[in-house]
């Protein structure tokens, strides 16, 4: 059994076990450091970047992935510091431009104060969160997705580009995937983002890291998503 | 030669084979490392046994192979002792010549000796040349005395002394002090204390230790790693040795690219020699010390020099990074403790140990100790592998040693630390080679990689190209490196192609920093550099080819663009003669072949009427 250690995201005070993950430590104290590539109950890679934090040591600062960082006794952690917003908008910047076509990544743009790209739109049908591959891989045990090519031609393939007798067709992989969650219903054709979504962009223009029910939220035990029930008018 | 089964073999041995050496009369020395071969060494080193062999020579001289001298761009070299004379460019055609004046009648083949551009006098002395003379070459300079493929040349140069008397008489903390006294610092490009890491590794709980030499040297016109361990494996396999004896380590490997078939070869060679001689293996020595050296090929990925993402290729996996929260001196290798270093670190280990620690902490600046090699490459005279003692500035090593400028052009740029270091003015040329002072003026010490550009360079272009080789081999696996290296080349590219902008500008800067900040490994936190070096030293050039859409240097061809005005043309076909290029088309108007312009501005010069025009 792993020693319980206290950490502090954001100045509170929080008891995790050590060697546990920062962001898992945090969401579950209500924390919402955003996140994409991140999902409970595999292995976190660090690939989306969303979720960087700052540790604090001494005085000297380190930015590094939450979802990656274990947890020690004594960690002093900052996830909405000045610095850390700074870079994970222009991640989430990043990453809108290359996916604008999903409801999920918009989500994750509002949830941040992104309202514009300054980068032209590509409308790619993957952000390589790996979310599939491992689901796969460490739930499944089946390995029958995983990523081929370096670089810019890295991506999500089938061995030999045929599905493997091992595919359980468990259909998880699609569950999973930030891009097939349900579209918004609006004129989300329009490459870019819209922000004429009435509980997303305009709810939170000037107060950026206001909680919108992102529908990622759904697979990453969010508490609001499970008080959701209770939270909403009747 | 016999097993080695007792230190006292060592010296025993040593003295044998001192003794065999000194009974050679006549010595050739031949440079042939991978700049050597591919100058023709091969071609040479056949004619001159054929000649040896035919005039009855072959018992009298003895032919030693080396690695690579240094001096890459006068290969293949050719030393002759005891006459004591450098014969630079040997071509086989010159070998019977030089058979017959220099080892037959004791006589200078004057034509066949280095002419030094400045002073234009005949350099006939190894130790004159000036290329060599402002050098330290502490590691690559035995180079010159060893075959790597033959044990017996390091040992008689003194070789496996240091290991003997670190397994004799020192404890393992005593070998960590020794380094950590020396101020020894990773040859790799982090600068991180060796005996630190080496602490840690040893510290750190498991039964398991390794030790790994990163020989994954990637960078673009960066090739120190490959010289030493062409030149001098067994310098590297003794310093590993001492470094696992520290850690309490019994496996080591070291991970060489598979694209330096040569250093594969020699390093194998060496690894299998030293077993026979019972240098590797079971109780070396008779010490109760074990060790053993694999070698591990590298597929041709830049990021498998990233530890972390080598440790993986290691172990059979994709080779990509991981997050280095915990460090690889806790979890490495088979998620063991691991003690990873370049390998020039690796090679000054065994120096440290013989010399002594003040020796090594008495070279260099306050922070950054000891010698570094630098494969200095680019718009300058002499190109090659230059060692010099750490605090050496810049313009020593860029003019004194690298002779200056090619075709009396001016010297505009180096860019230092390989493709993800930085571009330093000529302004800064007075910096001295020190970890700090390179990092706080926005570069890198790196492994180093030297690249010297001339004013006919556009930083833009250069920020463009190295960008595109981070690009191209960034592992693809976090967001700020894969998108953000992209997006990075596209706003250049925009830069480049005349389609800039002010505001993409300050995009560019703020996207810099944010890949900076958030990439995963080493690879994405540094590869803004070439961009954001440049930015600072010569914002002028990315504003002439945002605002009046100019490129200074006249690289960026989209930029450039010469037309002539029909309406004004008087037919007169001047242009057409002055046009070096053939690029001028006499239809029914004169007209400007775009595709053949190189945009030299000769026809603008010579039209009379002011009809051609740059636009």
């Amino acid at each position: 059994m792993a020693r319980t250690v206290t950490i502090t995201v954001d100045g509170a005070t929080i008891q995790t076990a050590e060697g546990s993950s920062v962001l898992d430590a945090a969401l579950e104290a209500g924390i919402c450091i955003p996140n994409l590539c991140h999902m409970p109950s595999v292995s976190p890679i660090g690939a989306c970047r969303v979720c960087i934090v700052e540790v604090v040591d001494d005085g000297r600062r380190k930015m590094t992935a939450s979802c990656t960082l274990g947890a020690r006794d004594g960690m002093v952690v900052e996830a909405h510091s000045e610095t850390v917003l700074r870079a994970r908008r222009h991640i989430v910047e990043l990453i809108v431009a290359e996916a604008p076509n999903s409801r999920a990544v918009q989500d994750l743009a509002a949830r941040v104060g992104v309202t514009r790209s300054r980068y032209p739109m590509r409308d790619k049908h993957c952000v390589l969160c790996g979310r599939c591959v491992r689901v796969c891989d460490e739930v499944w045990q089946s390995k029958s997705l995983g990523f081929v090519g370096r670089g810019g031609d890295r991506h999500v393939a089938l061995p030999f580009d045929k599905r493997p007798d091992l595919c359980k067709r468990c259909n998880s992989c699609v569950e999973v995937c930030p891009m097939t969650i349900t579209p918004c219903p609006g004129p989300m054709a329009v490459p870019g983002i819209c922000g004429l979504c009435e509980s997303q962009t305009s709810m939170v223009e000037n107060i950026p890291d206001t909680c919108v029910m992102c529908e990622l939220g759904r697979g990453f035990q969010c508490a609001r998503w499970q008080l959701r029930g209770l939270l909403a008018p009747a | 030669m016999s097993r080695l089964v007792e230190v006292s073999d060592l010296a025993s041995c040593r003295e044998g084979l001192t003794r065999e050496r000194s009974a050679w009369p006549i010595r050739v020395t031949l440079s042939g490392g991978t700049c050597g071969e591919a100058s023709g060494s091969t071609g040479v080193l056949k004619a001159l046994t054929t000649q040896l062999h035919k005039d009855g020579l072959a018992e009298k001289v003895h032919v030693r192979v080396t690695g690579c001298q240094g001096f890459c761009q006068e290969e293949p070299l050719l030393i002759v002792e005891p006459l004591d004379v450098l014969y630079c460019n040997v071509k086989s055609e010159d070998v019977s010549e030089i058979v017959r004046e220099s080892l037959v009648n004791g006589r200078v083949v004057e034509r066949l000796c280095f002419v030094d551009g400045a002073s234009g006098r005949t350099v006939q002395r190894p130790a004159d040349l000036p290329f060599f003379a402002k050098q330290d070459r502490e590691l690559i300079g035995h180079n010159q005395s060893i075959d790597p493929c033959d044990i017996g040349d390091y040992i008689a140069n003194g070789g496996y002394s240091a290991l003997a008397h670190v397994l004799t008489s020192m404890s393992p903390e005593a070998v960590i002090e020794e380094i950590r006294a020396s101020g020894l610092r990773g040859r790799g490009g982090g600068g991180y204390p060796t005996a630190r890491k080496w602490e840690q590794c040893r510290e750190a709980s498991g039964q398991e230790r390794y030790v790994i030499c990163n020989a994954d040297e990637g960078d673009p016109g960066a090739y120190m790693d490959r010289g030493l361990l062409e030149g001098n494996p067994h310098s590297i396999l003794e310093g590993m040795m001492i470094g696992a004896y520290a850690i309490g380590s019994n496996q080591g490997y070291v991970y060489v690219r598979n694209e330096y078939p040569l250093a594969v070869a020699h390093t194998r060679e060496a690894i299998e020699q030293a077993w026979d001689l019972g240098l590797l293996g079971e109780r070396i020595l008779g010490t109760d010390f074990s060790f053993d050296v694999k070698v591990a090929r590298g597929a041709g990925a830049f990021v498998c020099g990233e530890s972390t993402a080598l440790m993986a290729s290691l172990e059979g996996q994709v080779g990509e990074p991981r997050s280095k929260d915990i460090h690889t001196v806790e979890r490495g290798y088979l998620d063991r403790p691991t003690a990873l270093n370049n390998v020039e670190t690796w090679a000054n280990v065994p120096r440290i140990i013989s010399n002594g620690s003040a020796w090594f902490a008495g070279k260099g600046t306050d922070q950054s100790k000891g010698t570094k090699i630098f494969a200095l490459t680019g718009h300058v005279k002499n190109t090659g592998l230059v060692e010099v003692e750490m605090g050496t500035t810049l313009r020593e090593i860029i003019f004194d040693i690298g002779g200056g400028p090619q075709n009396g052009k001016q010297i505009k740029a180096v860019q230092t630390g390989g493709p993800s270091g930085g571009c330093l003015p000529a302004a800064l040329f007075a910096l001295p080679v020190d970890y700090e002072a390179l990092s706080a003026a926005g570069s890198m010490m790196g492994s180093g990689g030297m690249v010297v550009m001339d004013d006919s360079a556009c930083m833009v272009d250069v920020a463009r190209y190295f960008l595109k080789f981070l690009k191209d081999e960034s592992c693809g696996k976090c967001v700020p490196c894969r998108v953000g290296t992209d997006r990075m080349l596209e706003i250049l590219a925009d830069f480049a192609e005349g389609r800039g902008t002010m505001e993409q500008l300050d995009t560019l800067k703020d996207l810099a920093w944010a890949v900076g900040a958030g990439s995963l490994c080493a690879l994405g936190k540094t590869a803004p550099n070439p961009v954001l070096s440049t930015l600072r030293y010569f914002h002028d050039e990315y504003e002439a080819h945002i605002r009046d859409r100019r490129c200074p240097a006249g690289v960026c061809r989209a930029l450039a663009r010469y037309v002539i005005d029909p309406d004004l043309c008087a037919d007169c076909g001047q242009c057409v003669e002055a046009c070096p290029h053939g690029a001028i088309l006499e239809a029914d108007v004169y007209q400007i072949d775009q595709t053949l312009c190189e945009q030299c501005g000769l026809c603008a010069e010579t039209c009379v009427v002011g009809a051609i025009s740059r636009v």
